[in-house]
């Protein structure tokens, strides 16, 4: 791999840290039978996508989306915003952020684990979102000992447990003395293959083991660093040799007083409150 | 009955009914309110200086009948500093101020065992120094309702980078302060701000927040009462005494500490008599000290 030159904003370098996106999303305690491990929940994968932001051409200010209302031609404040559930086209059923918040289950400390499973037996079909549990202070030597015995017994953890405004299911397995957590898709989001099944019918043994012999003679070991996203990096490398040649595009300062007064300070409060909500720093829960 | 001439700091002061007991149920006479004031002068002066006092009197002790006293009493010793305030209609009327120790223990010798101050200094009436959220828990809520909610708040507060400072009313509720100190805001500013964010906390946590004053809807509830933050209004001041049962105190508390009552699920931890206050005040200062030396903006005005 080329090295970025010193100019480079580190954002242009293709490796991505793993330490770096070790964002904390949830912190409580694994538990089953008698034990209870205090872990923290951090991300497994970063999508390497690469993002653009919107310019306005002509001064390459950053544009910012609004709720535009089509019939008044009017952006539309957060206080005037309700949610509809579109029953037919045009037809809504309105649904308040309290009646939300009554279907939304309690927040839990806990991955409780109910029952060990095979996870061979899971599709990769129920993926959804890999993470890995890190052990916290005092949990340690616990999390080792999970760690390994699901290691030898070669089982995973079927859970489930609420982050954000969702209960999830989730399996915790052990990779190599590290603990996962993979969200599952309930069965019930699970399209049936059914409808894109061939139709019934006879296949000839001699073409079975012609296919079988071909499959054989192209078995490898799994070996993802062999792979990688080759739209990214040629995206990345044009970026490069872009950043070495050109002087990025600047947009105008916009005078933070004048933003500050024209922003509405409910929305702000509004913002603020769902951040709060989302990292749960508080207890607001009633013992 | 027991009558006393002392000299405080230099100015000769008579104390009467000293061995009057004012907490009955719990055996707390005048002697003990004075000694109590003289004692937690050093951190509760600062926060009384220059605003206009409000006596709340209980001549026979609580439970028994009371008066509010704006007006500064005209048989007040010379040496009472006092400052003439706008009334509603016209009128300027003349207000204690206490700014040193003499004037509170003359104060106390009048049993004003509450002392009440608006959140504005009496030379700047329209100046709030800083703006507050009244947790009132309405029936069938309690303190720890109040101490969630004040999380809450303070959580939202540190999104706008404000730092804000809790104490006890004394009473079953919590204050939750936020420094100021800056000429500059108004107390429109902060009554607006503080009704946004009284509003934004009930719709968010309905079952929990109201922002309304009606019963019903303060029913299991923490009312935010964010219309204190007017000129007209006052606020028990911060180490003063309650008129409860007990000599319970309105006392800082370390948002640590909140959280550790929280867990423990114990509203006891919320509650400070005088003793309490005075070995934890003699020994952490103030922690209250924030309030009054820490300048801060409201955004998005």
């Amino acid at each position: 791999m080329k090295k970025p030159s010193s100019l480079h904003s580190p954002r242009l370098s293709s490796k991505r840290r793993a330490e770096a996106h070790f964002h904390e999303m949830w912190s409580g305690t694994v538990s089953f039978s008698l034990v209870a491990i205090p872990v923290r929940l951090v991300k497994a994968v970063e999508p390497g996508r690469v993002s653009f932001h919107m310019l306005h051409a002509k001064d390459y200010s950053p544009l910012h989306r609004r709720m535009l209302c089509p019939k008044e031609n009017k952006i539309v404040p957060p206080d005037e915003i309700v949610r509809g559930y579109e029953l037919y086209p045009g037809k809504y059923l309105l649904i308040t952020d309290e009646e939300l918040e009554s279907v939304s289950p309690e927040r839990s400390r806990t991955v409780e684990i109910i029952e060990f499973i095979d996870m061979e037996e899971v599709d990769p079909v129920y993926f959804d979102h890999p993470y890995y549990l890190a052990p916290l202070k005092g949990g340690e030597k616990a999390y080792r000992l999970l760690a390994e015995a699901m290691h030898r017994t070669n089982k995973a953890g079927l859970a489930r447990f609420v982050m954000g405004e969702r209960e999830y299911l989730v399996a915790v397995k052990s990779t190599e003395g590290v603990l996962s957590l993979i969200t599952l898709h309930y069965s019930g989001e699970v399209l049936s293959g059914e409808d894109v099944s061939p139709e019934q019918g006879k296949t000839e043994r001699e073409e079975q083991d012609r296919l079988k012999g071909i499959i054989q003679g192209m078995i490898a070991d799994f070996d993802p660093d062999k792979y990688a996203d080759e739209r990214r990096e040629n995206l990345l490398e044009i970026l490069r040799e872009k950043a070495k040649h050109m002087a990025p595009v600047e947009s105008p300062e916009v005078g933070e007083e004048e933003e500050e007064s024209t922003v509405d300070l409910i929305a702000v409060l509004e913002k603020s409150m769902r951040k709060v909500k989302k990292t749960g720093e508080h207890k607001s829960r009633r013992g | 009955m027991s009558t006393k001439v002392a000299e405080v700091e230099g100015a000769r002061l008579t104390l009467t009914n000293l061995d009057k007991d004012l907490y009955p149920s719990y055996g707390f006479t005048k002697a003990h309110i004075l000694e109590y004031y003289r004692r937690i002068s050093p951190f509760c002066l600062p926060h009384l200086k220059d605003r206009a006092l409000t006596l709340k009197r209980y001549p026979d002790g609580v439970g028994k009948e009371f008066f509010y006293e704006k007006r500064c009493p005209s048989h007040r010793p010379s040496w009472v500093k006092t400052a003439k305030i706008p009334r509603d209609n016209g009128e300027r009327m003349t207000v204690c101020l206490v700014n040193d120790l003499n004037t509170l223990i003359w104060v106390e010798n009048l049993a004003s065992l509450e002392l009440h101050v608006p959140l504005a200094r009496a030379h700047s009436p329209e100046t709030p120094d800083s703006m507050v959220f009244d947790l009132d828990p309405g029936d069938g809520a309690d303190i720890l309702d109040c101490g969630r909610v004040a999380l809450i708040i303070k959580a939202l507060l540190k999104e706008l980078r404000l730092a804000c400072c809790l104490k006890t009313s004394g009473q079953k509720g919590l204050h939750v302060l936020v420094p100021l100190n800056s000429r500059e805001v108004t107390f429109e500013d902060t009554k607006k701000f503080s009704r946004s964010v009284a509003e934004v906390l009930q719709r968010s946590y309905p079952d929990l927040v109201t922002a309304r004053m009606g019963k019903e809807e303060r029913e299991k509830r923490v009312f935010i009462n964010w219309s204190q933050n007017d000129p007209s209004k006052t606020m028990v001041c911060v180490y003063s005494l309650r008129a409860r049962e007990k000599p319970v105190v309105s006392f800082p508390v370390a948002w640590e500490e909140l959280e550790n009552a929280l867990d423990e699920g114990n509203p006891r931890r919320l509650q400070f008599l005088h003793s309490e206050a005075l070995s934890r005040a003699e020994k952490q200062g103030d922690l209250f000290r924030e309030v009054l030396v820490k300048n801060q903006k409201l955004p998005y005005l």
